[in-house]
């Protein structure tokens, strides 16, 4: 199992740690935070490959991160030492006596524990090169990759192949499932993977007889003839159809997994990325196996995505699983405990959080979660009126939508304020005001029942004033006057009783709510509502 | 009861060592083995014979390892950081060059390493005996994690620093097995000159000072030598135990013996012996012949041997003090089953 990553100066991560779960990583970020980056990461420090191709192939200088080179060209321009950058990923591994080989003090922490080693740094071969290259200093823009040499290494310090580690890897990018024949690279890499050598070597053998069978054919035998004579004015050779039966084209090109009698690349997207991620799953093995996961909701219907997370928790027992995900409702499933908020130097958990809150949002998915995550600034509110409302206060105080300046307005029950609560207050960056009616009691009382939460600083609680105005329509009532609401929702009620009773009922609450957003009038917000948008 | 799982072989030429280790090795494959030996020859030859006796490939739990492969891959660089305060920054072995008379361990990448971050052959064993204080002991440990069992062949060729990790290997829980001949020092794995008194034949004295620490064993039972060619070498070193000829055979010609250098031809016509020679600049009136060195771990019915001057002086006088290396003339004369012929102007 993996205990631990820490990189430096590759892609987004200039310098990055994070401890990982032993069974779930579900990892969340904004956007270019670096989810991608962190399994690409842990893929190339187990495989030595990337994007399935060797790493020194596919070395280029933009895999550096921009300060490490920006540092290295301007100290070179300044005449200042610059030491060449290196890209390191260090992956640590759960100390068992079986890793002992891969033992050492040679990573990035110097502790010592077992691991594997990414190293891409200058070839000390290429030196007299490289030192002629920078003598020049205008000429260097980019570091130059050209005189940097790829080393795979245990914390040892000794060079490993893939035999030396203990676990595979199965890659799953649903958002790129690329076929250009037959079986792609990942998911011939986990069907051979749940193939026996034994069952390998079938079919490879079955595929071979096929294929020599083919000659054998009556209608081909007689195509044969017939092309026997064609080519005589260019060689005197026969010319003959058959298929290729030499090793190199083997069963992985031309062998197709069907679905329902379908070839794989046929079948929808949304149902080859599921079957590529149950494959990863469903593998046997005696090592530790870990299934990098990439957004698995892109291709899937809402219950479809359900089926395949419900899936991916049940058969992860024994294996480690790493997801990236921009969808709450996978978040939710698969446990809050299990999110890894990113950032660029690591990465938060929510381990704090009350069991019964992960339960809570274990049994309700739908709720979400990940947008309060996501959101430096967010408004709860306890319903879709209260949501316009405070939207359109929002609008004429600052001349545009809350959203338009990272602030998310998230409509939830009443009820669960204290849940998201329990999240928010493990998020000391996030800012989180929750905006509540009094149900006719004193705001203090109120208040009071908030005051744990409170306290943490990063919560502020907004309640209608005077218990005499209990709801949110109440409240905007005495905001406003009779004749103002009248015209405001273009009725013509003759008591603020009879509005109010129009206002509050079931059927009219959202209509209200939606005409008071879209009207042309000027409407005075109640105090609370101010409090929460200044 | 020992509170030790160590022993020490102390094995006269021609008692069968190279196969005793190879039978231990296999007596019990799930222990995690690890052999080690200085020379390629002899790590080559240690491991054709495990895989050989061990039906084709080596058991899955054996490792055959060079020795600087062990002290620097296995012993050094895990926990380099130690000493040299970075991680990752020793590269190869630098075999041939010293380190500078007067680098200070105070400035520990200046003493060890050479400016394309080499170790200093001498100085790797030190590095790595260095590693393991400063990590608190974190070399051995990972040792005892990979390895149950660490035999060493060929221990007389261990030297300067090479001694103070074997005393960590006899304190640590690995079971450590020492094997050797202390008459056959002819390769020495450095020179440094740490614990110089014990080098070559002074190992004996090292291993029976610590005897608390393992069993000493002494195979004194010679397999290949007849006896007169068994007494011969034993007179090199008195202090060793003496050595049992199990050969009986008799040919006719059986012993030590001189010829002049007239009598050479004849003498290599009537009995064919392998010929023998300090170095390759040695006069052997030009016959093929075989460095005395290069002749270790192998067996000859005959051999002919043409000596150096503190050697002749040697077979003249008796007198070990000045017989040049002792070493080689053991090595040499122990070869054959037979006869040894001098070259005796």
């Amino acid at each position: 199992m993996l205990a631990k990553i820490v990189v430096q100066n590759y892609r987004t991560f200039r310098r990055f740690e994070l401890d990982f779960d032993p069974e779930v990583n579900t990892l969340v970020g904004d956007n270019d935070t670096g989810k991608s980056t962190l399994l690409e990461a842990i893929g190339l420090a187990l495989t030595g490959r990337i994007r399935g191709r060797q790493l020194s192939q596919e070395l280029s200088p933009y895999l550096f991160h921009r300060d490490a080179t920006r540092e290295y060209v301007a100290a070179l321009k300044a005449g200042r030492p610059a030491p060449p950058p290196e890209i390191i990923i260090d992956l640590f591994l759960t100390n068992k006596a079986d890793l002992a080989a891969l033992r050492g003090t040679n990573n990035l922490l110097k502790i010592d524990e077992p691991g594997v080693r990414v190293r891409i740094a200058l070839d000390p071969n290429y030196m007299p090169e490289y030192e002629a290259f920078i003598s020049d200093p205008s000429n260097v823009r980019l570091v130059p990759t050209e005189y940097y040499e790829v080393e795979w290494l245990a914390f040892s310090g000794n060079r490993i192949t893939s035999r030396s580690i203990p676990a595979t890897a199965s890659l799953i990018d649903a958002s790129t499932i690329q076929l250009q024949s037959g079986v792609d690279y990942y998911l011939n890499g986990i069907i051979s993977a749940n193939l026996e050598p034994r069952e390998r070597v079938e079919l490879a053998r079955a595929y071979r007889s096929l294929r020599e069978n083919f000659s054998g054919d009556d209608s081909i035998i007689k195509i044969n003839e017939k092309l026997r004579g064609a080519p005589r004015d260019v060689s005197d050779r026969k010319l003959t159809l058959n298929i290729d039966v030499s090793h190199r084209s083997s069963w992985e090109s031309n062998i197709v997994p069907h679905l329902d009698e379908l070839p794989f690349q046929f079948v929808g997207k949304g149902e080859q990325s599921t079957l590529k991620i149950l494959l990863a799953l469903n593998k046997d093995v005696d090592e530790a196996h870990i299934v990098l996961v990439e957004e698995p909701e892109n291709h899937l219907s809402f219950p479809n995505l359900g089926k395949l997370v419900k899936k991916i928790r049940d058969k992860c027992q024994g294996k480690q699983v790493f997801i990236t995900t921009h969808s709450s409702y996978v978040l939710n499933k698969l446990g809050l405990e299990k999110l890894v908020l990113l950032s660029e130097a690591g990465g938060f958990r929510l381990d704090g959080l009350p069991a019964d809150t992960r339960d809570y949002f274990r049994k309700l998915p739908g709720y979400e979660t990940l947008r309060l995550v996501l959101a430096r600034k967010s408004i709860l509110v306890e319903g879709p009126s209260d949501e316009l409302i405070v939207q359109r206060a929002y609008l004429d105080q600052h001349g545009r939508l809350p959203i338009e300046d990272g602030i998310d307005v998230i409509s939830v029950r009443a009820i669960s304020f204290k849940r998201f609560l329990d999240i928010a207050i493990l998020l000391k960056k996030n800012h989180v005001t929750i905006v509540t009616d009094n149900d006719g009691k004193d705001t203090a009382d109120v208040r009071a029942n908030y005051e744990g939460y409170i306290a943490h600083g990063n919560v502020t609680v907004c309640v209608g004033e005077d218990k005499r105005y209990k709801t949110l329509e109440s409240q905007l009532l005495n905001a406003n006057s009779l004749a103002m609401m009248n015209e405001i929702l273009g009725k013509s009620y003759g008591s603020e009783e009879d509005l109010l009773k129009h206002m509050t009922a079931d059927k009219n609450k959202t209509t209200c709510a939606l005409t008071i957003f879209n009207s042309a009038q000027s409407v005075n917000m109640p105090g609370y509502i101010q409090d929460a948008i200044a | 009861m020992q509170s030790h799982n160590n022993r020490a072989v102390i094995a006269a030429a021609g008692s069968g060592k190279t196969q005793h280790i190879i039978d231990c090795v296999l007596k019990d494959p799930t222990r995690r083995t690890l052999v080690t030996t200085y020379t390629n020859e002899n790590l080559r030859q240690l491991t054709e014979r495990l895989a050989y006796s061990g039906g084709g490939v080596i058991p899955r739990l054996v490792t055959t390892m060079g020795w600087y492969t062990f002290l620097m891959n296995q012993c050094a660089r895990p926990y380099q950081s130690a000493v040299l305060s970075e991680a990752g920054i020793m590269r190869g072995l630098n075999f041939v060059g010293e380190r500078p008379r007067f680098a200070s361990k105070n400035n520990p990448k200046f003493y060890y390493l050479d400016s394309n971050k080499a170790v200093y052959r001498n100085e790797v064993a030190a590095l790595a005996v260095e590693a393991n204080r400063l990590s608190g002991g974190k070399v051995v440990d990972r040792l005892a994690a990979m390895y149950d069992h660490i035999y060493i062949d060929e221990v007389q060729d261990m030297t300067g620093h090479d001694l103070e990790l074997l005393d960590l290997l006899l304190a640590s829980p690995i079971a450590t097995t020492l094997v050797g001949d202390p008459r056959q020092a002819t390769t020495p794995t450095n020179n440094s000159s740490k614990n110089k008194k014990f080098k070559g034949g002074g190992i004996a004295a090292w291993l029976y000072k610590r005897a608390d620490m393992c069993v000493i064993d002494e195979r004194v039972e010679s397999h290949r030598c007849n006896q007169a060619i068994c007494d011969f070498a034993d007179s090199l070193y008195p202090d060793l135990p003496q050595t049992v000829s199990m050969n009986e055979g008799i040919t006719g010609h059986d012993g030590i013996f001189d010829i002049r250098p007239e009598e050479v031809s004849s003498y290599v016509e009537r009995y064919a012996p392998v010929v023998l020679r300090h170095q390759k600049n040695s006069d052997t009136q030009g016959l093929d012949a075989m460095n005395f060195g290069v002749s270790k771990g192998s067996t000859f019915d005959r051999v002919l041997i043409f000596p150096t001057k503190p050697m002749t002086h040697y077979y003249h006088n008796r007198d070990p003090e000045k017989a040049g290396d002792l070493a080689r003339l053991y090595v040499a004369v122990t070869r054959a089953r037979y006869s040894v012929a001098f070259v005796i102007p």
